[in-house]
C-alpha cells in the first residue's frame, strides 16, 4: 500500500477513536441530562 | 461559575483547529525524514498521544495521593476522568505505533521493551477502569481506587525511560544530545503536542464535569430514598 495512504489510514483512526470517546461523552451527558430533568420534575411535584 | 461551562467544549474545539492547522505543519514546513519517508508523519500524531496519556496516569497518582491525604470525593473523580482519558490516548499511540511499526519495521509488534510496558501499562489502566465499573460502598471503591493508582503509576516511569536504559528498537529521539530532529520537525512537534494538550484538557474536563454531576444526582437520589 501507499506510504501516504499508510499516514491517512493512521490519522484516520486518531480520529475515529477520539470521535468515539466524544460521542460516548455526548451520549452520557444526554443521560445525565434526562436524569436531571426527571428530578427536577420529582421537585416541582 | 457559569461562565466556565463553555470553556471545555472551547478546549476542544480550538484543540481539533490548531490540530488541523498543524497538519499543514506536517506534511508542508517539516521536511521529510531521509530514511523512513513520509512514514516518520506518523511520529507527529503519535508523540502527542503517548506524552499526553503518561501526563494522564500522572494526574491519577496525584489524585489517588491528594484522595487518601484528604478523602476529597473531587480528587477520586479527577482520577476517572484522567485513567479514561489516559487509556484511551495510550491506546491510540498503542495502534498508531503498530501502524507506524509494519512500515518502518516490516512487523506489526516485537516485544521491544518500550513497546512491551506501554501494553502492560494500558492493561494496568484498563483494569483500573474495569475496578472503576464495579459496585462496591463508594467510599470504599474510592479508597481501593486510590491505592491501585499510586501503585498502578510504578509502570509509568519505566514506560517513559524503557527506551533509554535498556536497548530498545523504539527510537528515542529527545533523549539523543543532537535530537535526530531538524528545527523544524521539532518545531511541529511541539506544535502537535500544545494542540493535542488542549483537546485533552477539553476532554478532561467535559468528562470530570459529567462525574460531578452523576456523583450529585446520586446523592439526592439515595437522599431522597431515604425520607
Amino acid at each position: 500500500m501507499d506510504t501516504l495512504v499508510w499516514v491517512i489510514i493512521t490519522n484516520a483512526v486518531v480520529w475515529i477513536g477520539l470521535g468515539a470517546y466524544l460521542i460516548f461523552l455526548a451520549l452520557q451527558q444526554h443521560n445525565l441530562a434526562a436524569r436531571l430533568t426527571q428530578w427536577e420534575m420529582l421537585r416541582h411535584d | 461559575m457559569r461562565s466556565l461551562s463553555i470553556v471545555p467544549a472551547m478546549l476542544v474545539l480550538s484543540g481539533s483547529l490548531t490540530f488541523a492547522c498543524c497538519q499543514w505543519l506536517i506534511y508542508s514546513y517539516a521536511p521529510t525524514e531521509a530514511t523512513m519517508g513520509l512514514t516518520q508523519k506518523i511520529f507527529y500524531i503519535h508523540l502527542p498521544l503517548a506524552w499526553w496519556a503518561l501526563f494522564s496516569f500522572f494526574l491519577v497518582f496525584v489524585g489517588s495521593v491528594s484522595y487518601l491525604l484528604k478523602r476529597a470525593p473531587g480528587a477520586d473523580r479527577l482520577c476517572a476522568a484522567a485513567a479514561e482519558t489516559g487509556v484511551l490516548l495510550s491506546g491510540l499511540a498503542l495502534v498508531t505505533g503498530t501502524l507506524w511499526a509494519r512500515k518502518a519495521w516490516g512487523v506489526w509488534w516485537t516485544w521491544d521493551p518500550r513497546l512491551t510496558t506501554t501494553l502492560i501499562m494500558w492493561f494496568i489502566y484498563a483494569g483500573y477502569l474495569v475496578l472503576r465499573g464495579l459496585n462496591p460502598p463508594p467510599q470504599r471503591k474510592s479508597l481501593v481506587c486510590a491505592v491501585v493508582g499510586i501503585a498502578a503509576f510504578l509502570d509509568v516511569p519505566l514506560v517513559f525511560v524503557s527506551a533509554r536504559i535498556w536497548r530498545s528498537i523504539h527510537p528515542a529521539v529527545f533523549a539523543a544530545k543532537d535530537g535526530g530532529l531538524e528545527p523544524e520537525m521539532k518545531l511541529t512537534a511541539l506544535g502537535c503536542v500544545v494542540s493535542f494538550g488542549l483537546f485533552w484538557a477539553g476532554l478532561l474536563w467535559l468528562r470530570k464535569r459529567q462525574l460531578d454531576l452523576r456523583d450529585r444526582l446520586d446523592t439526592l437520589a439515595s437522599a431522597a430514598q431515604q425520607q
